[in-house]
């Protein structure tokens, strides 16, 4: 009785508010030209207040609310909205976001992360966007090359667009410059892995206390940041060579996948490979720090050494290995969605369509106030103000990568100013797998799925990081998949794609 | 003989309590001594209980960063300390009435307590009532009340000991003298039930000190993160960014501004020095709950 009595209200309010901004609207048209600002808030409709979820990878800013503000006044003028910014640490993001989609709470603009994408869509959690980007979203189209766009259809609809920033990778090593120098190895010789084999010989001769390989970080095995196939998502069931005439193949059987982990365990028993990389804990550049390691494989893209240079503090040089793919993983990593929840799609997409397009909106979610986070240096590169440095600065976030077109951000100091030229290029020039824009829903496999994700997990990273021999280990690993049935999910895998390259 | 066998068994036992003991203190120590080695010796020689190197820097960074910690340290604090209390006066305020056999529908309401400790709302339909509800999100109610305000569990345990440990003369000779219900229970019961109510305190306290989960859902504001939460968020943060390869090249640059593991480990060492400073004195009381059991039989 009483919450039916609270839904009356909230009805009545709801009518007297749309009847009140009606009202407002005529007043607006017959209104004076000269009323000031302020007045015209009360003229016009009332502001729309956007709740903005994403995700932080960094530590939350501390003057995030000064950044909003900032955000708001660009906003109020150009949309007649106001936002709400929430970030939600990454570790948590999977489940706050889930109890905030299925709790209908108030939520216009999302961050989707891929590997929940397909889940969000299939739970009819996100809205379809092909209308909302012809009507208000003109200018994220022009931002893109289309089939970027699509990478992100589900069944030939868009439900969130990716942002703009490095969409395809390429595979590479990145060495410490300090030993390429002393040992005078010419890294423009290194073409393939076999190549490598000379060098890590040199290092591990030289240097009795240092492994040559070391792995990206925790968790990730050699396969993870080298590879020569589209994983379709997931590594069960790939694509060799991004095409293979879109028939989807077992990795673990392929000769190319037993020859990877021979190579692995050749190195591995010479020495070359961290000796507890497959339990490893600490991050790439750490290893290299504390003087461990020389090298490390991972997936790359352009200004990637640098990066990795000011983490390990050190110079360190990149090595491409592979040409660069796009997949639709690597495009559809980070997008931004219109949740279910979004009262006002047509306002939430305006404000996605400026964080493609509005310069000033975009550093300020990148960069944070400027005087206060960052001053320019000239042009387009800027620099931290006096007595602030990477520890005391108050906007931590540092996830250029994220708020929509990242290309219109400023670089920073150091970074090379023409970075997202080459961005751009890189993008355009990548090879499009030929499975760009499919995406696996394992829903009507989802036990095998489950099984087959528990044996991968059992015998991958001792796998793939040469710990083991893998004459017999893969066999057992093969015939454990084939129990758990891997050729069903590949088979659905074969059904779906087949499916969406019908409709391509 | 007899002497020499019981000194065996003296032997036996002693070691036997000295490896328990052992096992119980070494992680704690490793903990501590993790957290004073220096950076780059964990990430070559790993963790040991003698490091090559000591290294202060990771209680430096949290005195740098003492503002965020202080003030996650000062809402556990706060928590614990107001949840603990509400929490024992309202678990009391139930459990006395359901452990006197003269309260009308005494059973049912046993009934209605010990079904909460077999079934529950489920994740979503509770978020959705503290949240749209109760709005709660974002307050420090949210760390207070949602799960652990009130406790099936420890309702019944104090119903128990007030049945069993409270002699019924005694409440009749204190009605005969003519105090009321209040009178008795403040007056009689309460003064007899402190070894109860230093254990439900004692659990109610340490499940607000150790909470991380209600923070995981229901806070998205820094300024109200709690010690656990915070550690909590960096370990997940951690998990997430190196199991997630698709955005490796993103999250590289993230992993690398993530806390080191000797800040982690020193996060948890001012966590868990204030609950270990808090047992020796609940521990009179735990050790008095049960010989009061034992001589009452």
């Amino acid at each position: 009785m009483k919450l039916r009595s609270k839904w009356l209200s909230i009805v009545l309010a709801v009518v007297m508010i749309a009847l009140s901004a009606c009202g407002g609207g005529k007043g607006d048209t017959a209104g004076s030209p000269n009323s000031s600002s302020a007045g015209n808030g009360g003229a016009k409709e009332p502001p729309y207040e956007l709740n903005v979820a994403f995700a932080a990878f960094n530590a939350i800013p501390s003057n995030l609310k000064e950044v909003q503000d900032a955000i708001n006044e660009i906003t109020l003028e150009k949309i007649n909205a106001t936002i709400k910014l929430t970030p939600i640490n990454i570790g948590s993001w999977t489940q706050q976001s889930n109890l905030m989609l299925s709790s209908d709470e108030k939520l216009d603009v999302m961050y989707v992360s891929g590997r929940n994408y397909t889940s969000y869509v299939s739970k009819g959690q996100l809205q379809e966007l092909d209308e909302l980007l012809e009507q208000y979203g003109q200018g994220i189209k022009e931002v893109f090359d289309d089939s970027f766009i699509n990478a992100a259809k589900v069944d030939g609809k868009i439900y969130a667009v990716p942002s703009n920033r490095d969409l395809a990778t390429n595979y590479g090593i990145n060495l410490r410059k300090d030993l390429i120098d002393k040992y005078s190895v010419d890294i423009d010789a290194i073409k393939t892995l076999d190549d490598l084999d000379g060098l890590f010989k040199t290092i591990k001769d030289h240097e009795p206390n240092m492994t040559p390989l070391v792995p990206q970080t925790a968790g990730i095995s050699f396969v993870d940041s080298y590879k020569w196939f589209d994983p379709l998502g997931d590594s069960i069931g790939v694509l060799p060579d991004y095409d293979n005439g879109l028939q989807v193949v077992n990795l673990f059987e392929t000769p190319e996948y037993a020859d990877f982990v021979q190579k692995l365990r050749s190195w591995y028993t010479a020495g070359y490979i961290l000796k507890d990389a497959a339990t490893n804990k600490d991050t790439n550049t750490a290893l290299l720090k504390a003087n461990k390691g020389m090298g490390y494989l991972v997936n790359q893209k352009p200004g990637m050494a640098l990066q990795d240079s000011r983490s390990a503090g050190m110079e360190l040089v990149t090595v491409p290995l592979t040409p660069a793919y796009a997949t639709t993983a690597s495009v559809t990593s980070i997008m931004w969605g219109i949740p279910i929840n979004a009262k006002n799609p047509q306002k939430s997409m305006e404000f996605l369509n400026l964080i493609y397009t509005d310069k000033d909106i975009v550093n300020l979610l990148d960069w944070g106030i400027e005087g206060k986070d960052y001053v320019i240096e000239s042009g387009n590169v800027i620099k931290y103000p006096e007595g602030i440095d990477a520890s005391n600065v108050a906007y931590t976030l540092n996830q250029g990568f994220m708020f929509g077109n990242q290309f219109l951000s400023y670089v920073f100091e150091g970074d090379d100013p023409n970075i997202w030229e080459e961005m751009e290029t890189f993008n355009n020039e990548a090879v499009k797998s030929k499975a760009l824009g499919f995406s696996f829903n394992a829903e009507p496999v989802k036990t095998e799925y489950a099984a087959v994700t528990n044996v991968i997990n059992q015998y991958k990273m001792a796998l793939e990081t040469g710990s083991v021999a893998p004459e017999e280990i893969l066999s057992d690993f093969n015939s454990k998949l084939k129990s758990s049935g891997i050729d069903k999910i590949i088979a659905e895998k074969q059904k779906q794609l087949d499916e969406w390259a019908s409709t391509q | 003989m007899v002497n020499q066998e019981t000194r065996a068994w003296q032997w036996i036992g002693h070691t036997i309590l000295w490896l328990y003991s052992a096992a119980c203190i070494l992680p704690f120590l490793l903990l501590f001594i993790s957290s004073i080695t220096d950076e780059t010796t964990i990430v070559t020689n790993g963790y040991s209980f003698f490091p090559e190197k000591f290294g202060f820097n990771a209680y430096t960074y949290l005195w740098k960063e003492s503002a965020d910690i202080f003030r996650a340290y000062g809402i556990t604090i706060f928590v614990t300390v107001v949840g603990t209390a509400v929490s024992l006066v309202i678990t009391s305020l139930l459990a006395y009435p359901i452990s006197r056999p003269d309260l009308p529908l005494r059973n049912p309401l046993s009934f209605f307590v010990f079904f909460t400790l077999l079934f529950n709302g489920g994740l979503v339909p509770t978020y959705l009532i503290y949240t749209q509800i109760f709005e709660i999100k974002n307050t420090i109610q949210a760390l207070i009340i949602p799960s652990l305000l009130m406790n099936g569990f420890n309702v019944l345990l104090m119903r128990t000991f007030f049945m069993t440990t409270i002699p019924t003369p005694v409440l009749e000779s204190a009605n005969m003298d003519g105090a009321g219900v209040f009178r008795t229970f403040y007056s009689i019961v309460l003064p007899l039930s402190m070894p109860i109510m230093a254990t439900v305190g004692l659990f109610q306290g340490i499940a607000y000190w150790n909470d991380w989960f209600n923070g995981l859902i229901y806070i998205t504001e820094p300024k109200l993160f709690s010690l656990q939460s915070m550690l909590n968020r960096i370990m997940t943060d951690i998990q997430f960014l190196s199991t997630n390869s698709a955005l490796s090249s993103q999250s590289a640059e993230a992993l690398n501004n993530l806390p080191s593991e000797t800040f982690r480990m020193a996060i948890a060492v001012i966590g868990v020095i204030p609950i270990l400073l808090a047992y020796p004195f609940f521990q009179k009381y735990f050790v008095k709950g049960i010989t009061i059991g034992a001589v009452k039989g």
